[in-house]
């Protein structure tokens, strides 16, 4: 059942890629968004049959592979990546929904979009270190790609940076899952065979550092973080959507699923530091962000700051902290997504995100009341405000983390007033006032182009008003996971006592 | 010209005029802007002036005039298109009512000081008020208030019967078009000035009824006429002075970027920044959608035409008016020149120019140059 989610959109992409006939751009893009709508919809199956209070891997697939190397295509899902799995397909249907109909080589473009939703449900259902890092790297293949041809001026700079950097995120993660592995003495890379507590200490947290840093790339965390800027600006919109939305979850549900999950005993021990360190990533995001006047890199920075607040809530590993990490995935999956499509149609209407150039775009008549409006809402939602998805996610963060780290909360709150500085710098330059001169005769802005944001705004009403609807899947298995971390912890604690 | 005047921003409008050109560039596209814009506002005209009059006449010295924009049809139908907005947007005609009374000017304004006024004002509200003790018990407490009462209503009539004579030149000149008799600017302007000049020493006068017993609050014997008394007042307060609402021009009390002095305002019509146009508690976003209602087709379509098609046809309706309103001008500044403007006397001649360079210099910051731009584009 769960390989449908993976073969539905390479059946797709080998379809648009290959078909040697007849596969014209409009057929490329409504063959996409079939594919892509199919697996959005068998996900939505899944949740309907997902039960909820069962924390085990559901819709267990295992096949066994390369025995030689301990490697098997083993697939499940649990409350941790359900949502994540749900957001990645709402988000590529969205991506390939908002893609301009006039792209040039549509049949590969729409073929690596597919391709890239492959790899990101295999990740995110792997429960195989090996076939996660394969997963892991598939991913990066067609994002490279999509960058470095229909990204903007600086596209090969942009997605070389991208490249070397996620490869050496990948050549860290795959030492840790080696070493890990070897030094274990598993003889299979599944997750459930794993146990690294026999390990010393030393041994766990340098496996963790990969890991951290590995996954700290992709996330990223400061100072890691230089691609990401740099890969949205030149990203075109919809590959933004998706790389917000969802690529840089894979780093978090990594730290989460890898680092906490195998190895908590460490993870215990360096939660100090990885709480410091989210304070510094949150801090530092938001004053760059602050200081942008490009809207997509403030965008870009904000996102820096804002996956800051998912390490600090890991690091806290209480109950409702491991809740908030997957609140705040989604929400800022979805509010991010929002924002990067907003900012697409400005740019494509008025041919400029700089903020010194951009002014008055909420006129009713000649600007973009409707998408300004929309602005409005995102940016309220991602600075936390009451009533929206951003302020659930952030406080459930708030609430659990401030018991385990009561400063590095506090100073995290202070991103999320700085959000609201940058963002309210945002919409009153852009948005209001008169109309600048360079803005004045603006093309309309049509449906198609409002549709793909009104729906992820709707999304996010929804959630910040109905957060229940999120919990019920998510809060079974995040709590077992706080469990078994805590009991390893404090097993761990004890040993380390009893041996002083 | 002088040589002063030479080096002024507008000094090319000068010869324009003397030449018997109008402050907006002939061309069939904007004969048809302004005519088409015209018609419509020619319509709107119609139904504000009957409801002002009607107003003036049947709603006076009435403390909650619930069903004021009825015109006396009060219906449960009628009642809630009003409730859903479907109608017209008579509170624009009240706007402009208030910046008349508020900039005063003219023969209306000086007669509302008067003691004749003054006299005829406590008859009507003794008439008026005569079994309400309480009423006439707090007019000897507060004797300005229900004088003041009775001017807003002279001005509601006074800006009615302008507006009727008005309407009915804007909608004899789009006959005259559809007819094909007006194919230029130039006969824009001479239309409209024919009209003014023909109405300019039409009586105005107000009267109204208590208890079956005429009352004439601006009697004919006042002697105040149609264009000095009523349209100069208005052009100075609506097209010239105006009001500095927030949207239409950017402005900052704190700042004393509002001058102190309200003959120096320049917020009306002729210098009114179209971009805002469409947004709630602007002024003229109510009268542009009013308008919108009675497009001529032709022009319509011109509209639906340009890049953003319907999207902002608030701000292109403004546009087309704020031409439309220079041609106005035009005819105003020609109508009221000292001497005629082929005279061949030297004296004259300068004295034209003069009267021209004073108009012109109040016309430096307006839109003028602006609208002399192709605003209209058809789409690409």
């Amino acid at each position: 059942m769960l390989s449908a989610l993976i073969l539905m959109p390479l059946l797709g992409a080998a379809l648009i890629g290959f078909l040697p006939f007849g596969m014209t751009p409009k057929l490329s893009r409504k063959m996409a968004l079939f594919f892509a709508g199919i697996a959005l919809l068998w996900t939505v199956v899944l949740a309907i049959q997902f039960r909820p209070s069962d924390v085990s891997q559901q819709f267990a697939e295992f096949f066994p592979w390369i025995d030689a190397l301990g490697l098997s295509y083993s697939l499940g899902i649990d409350g941790l990546s359900l949502p994540l799995l749900m957001l990645s397909g709402l988000l590529t249907c969205i991506a390939i929904y908002s893609s301009d109909e006039a792209i040039g080589r549509p049949r590969f473009y729409y073929s690596l979009l597919l391709l890239l939703n492959a790899g990101v449900a295999g990740a995110f259902m792997a429960q195989d270190l090996l076939l996660f890092f394969l997963f892991y790297e598939i991913e990066l293949i067609p994002l490279y790609l999509l960058i470095a041809i229909w990204g903007g001026e600086r596209r090969g700079y942009a997605a070389t940076k991208f490249l070397i950097y996620t490869s050496v995120s990948g050549i860290l993660i795959l030492a840790s899952f080696l070493g890990l592995v070897w030094l274990s003495g598993s003889t299979s890379f599944a997750l459930q065979s794993l146990n690294a507590n026999s390990l010393p200490l030393e041994t766990q947290i340098l496996l963790l550092l990969g890991i951290l840093i590995g996954f700290g790339i992709k996330i990223p965390l400061v100072p890691f973080h230089t691609w990401l800027p740099d890969a949205h600006v030149e990203a075109s919109t919809p590959i933004s959507v998706l790389l917000a939305g969802v690529l840089l979850k894979l780093g978090t549900y990594g730290l989460l699923r890898f680092g906490m999950n195998l190895l908590p005993e460490a993870w215990s021990y360096v939660s100090p530091i990885l709480a410091t360190w989210a304070v510094v990533s949150v801090l530092f995001g938001a004053s760059c962000a602050i200081a942008q006047k490009d809207m997509k890199k403030m965008v870009a920075y904000s996102s820096i700051g804002h996956m800051g607040y998912v390490l600090l809530a890991a690091a806290a590993a209480t109950p409702l902290s491991i809740l908030g990490t997957v609140f705040q995935m989604i929400s800022h999956g979805l509010i991010s997504a929002l924002l990067f499509l907003l900012v697409g149609v400005v740019y494509k209407k008025a041919g400029s995100r700089d903020l010194d150039t951009i002014r008055g775009l909420l006129n009713p008549e000649r600007g973009m009341p409707v998408i300004g409006s929309l602005m409005v809402m995102a940016v309220m939602a991602s600075a936390g405000i009451p009533g929206l998805v951003g302020f659930i996610a952030e406080f459930v963060v708030f609430r659990g983390s401030f018991s385990t780290f009561p400063v590095q909360t506090l100073l995290c709150m202070v991103g999320t007033g700085l959000t609201a500085v940058y963002f309210l710098n945002l919409t009153s330059r852009a948005f209001f006032g008169r109309l600048s001169p360079q803005v004045m005769n603006l093309p309309r802005v049509s449906w198609s182009e409002r549709v793909p944001a009104i729906a992820l705004a709707v999304l996010i009403v929804i959630f910040g008003i109905q957060p229940a609807w999120l919990v019920r899947w998510t809060e079974p298995t995040t709590s077992a996971m706080v469990n078994t971390y805590s009991a390893i912890a404090t097993l761990s604690l004890v040993k380390a006592k009893s041996k002083s | 010209m002088t040589s002063k005047f030479r080096k002024h921003p507008l000094a090319e409008y000068v010869d324009i005029l003397e030449s018997g050109g109008a402050l907006l560039p002939d061309s069939p596209e904007n004969v048809l802007e302004v005519v088409g814009i015209l018609k419509s506002y020619g319509v709107v005209l119609e139904a504000y002036y009957k409801n002002l009059i009607y107003f003036a006449e049947h709603q006076f010295l009435i403390f909650f005039p619930f069903f004021k924009y009825f015109n006396g049809e009060i219906s449960a139908k009628k009642l809630l298109r009003h409730w859903w907005h479907d109608r017209i947007n008579f509170e624009y005609a009240e706007y402009c009512m208030r910046s008349m009374l508020w900039h005063g000017g003219g023969g209306l304004d000086t007669y509302l000081d008067s003691k004749e006024f003054l006299g005829i004002s406590q008859a009507v509200i003794a008439a008026k008020f005569k079994n309400n003790p309480i009423i006439m018990g707090m007019n000897q407490l507060f004797p300005d208030f229900l004088t003041e009462q009775l001017r807003v209503c002279t001005y509601y009539s006074g800006l009615g019967q302008f507006w009727r004579v008005m309407a009915d030149i804007f909608l004899s000149l789009s006959d005259r078009y559809d007819q094909g008799k007006i194919k230029t600017i130039s006969q824009v302007v001479d239309h409209i000035k024919a009209g003014l000049v023909e109405n300019a020493n039409k009586p105005i006068t107000y009267s109204v009824k208590i208890r079956n017993k005429v009352y004439e609050i601006i009697p004919d014997s006042v002697g105040l006429t149609f264009l000095a008394d009523t349209a100069l007042p208005y052009v100075e307060s609506i097209f010239f002075r105006g009001t500095p609402f927030h949207g239409v021009v950017s402005y900052n009390a704190q700042a004393y970027q509002i001058p102190p002095d309200q003959s120096r305002f320049q917020y009306g019509a002729l210098y009114a920044d179209p971009l805002p146009i469409g947004g709630a508690g602007i002024p003229p976003t109510l009268l542009m959608q009013d308008m919108r209602h009675y497009l001529p087709n032709y022009l319509h379509e011109i509209y639906r035409c340009s890049r953003r098609g319907e999207d902002d046809l608030l701000v292109q309706i403004c546009m087309s008016f704020q031409k439309s309103m220079f041609c106005v001008t035009t005819a105003t500044i020609l109508g009221l020149m000292p001497h005629p403007l082929d005279t061949q006397d030297q004296d004259e001649q300068k004295a034209n120019r003069i009267y021209l360079q004073k108009w012109l210099d109040r016309l430096q910051n307006s839109r003028l140059q602006d609208v002399n731009t192709p605003s209209v584009k058809p789409q690409s």
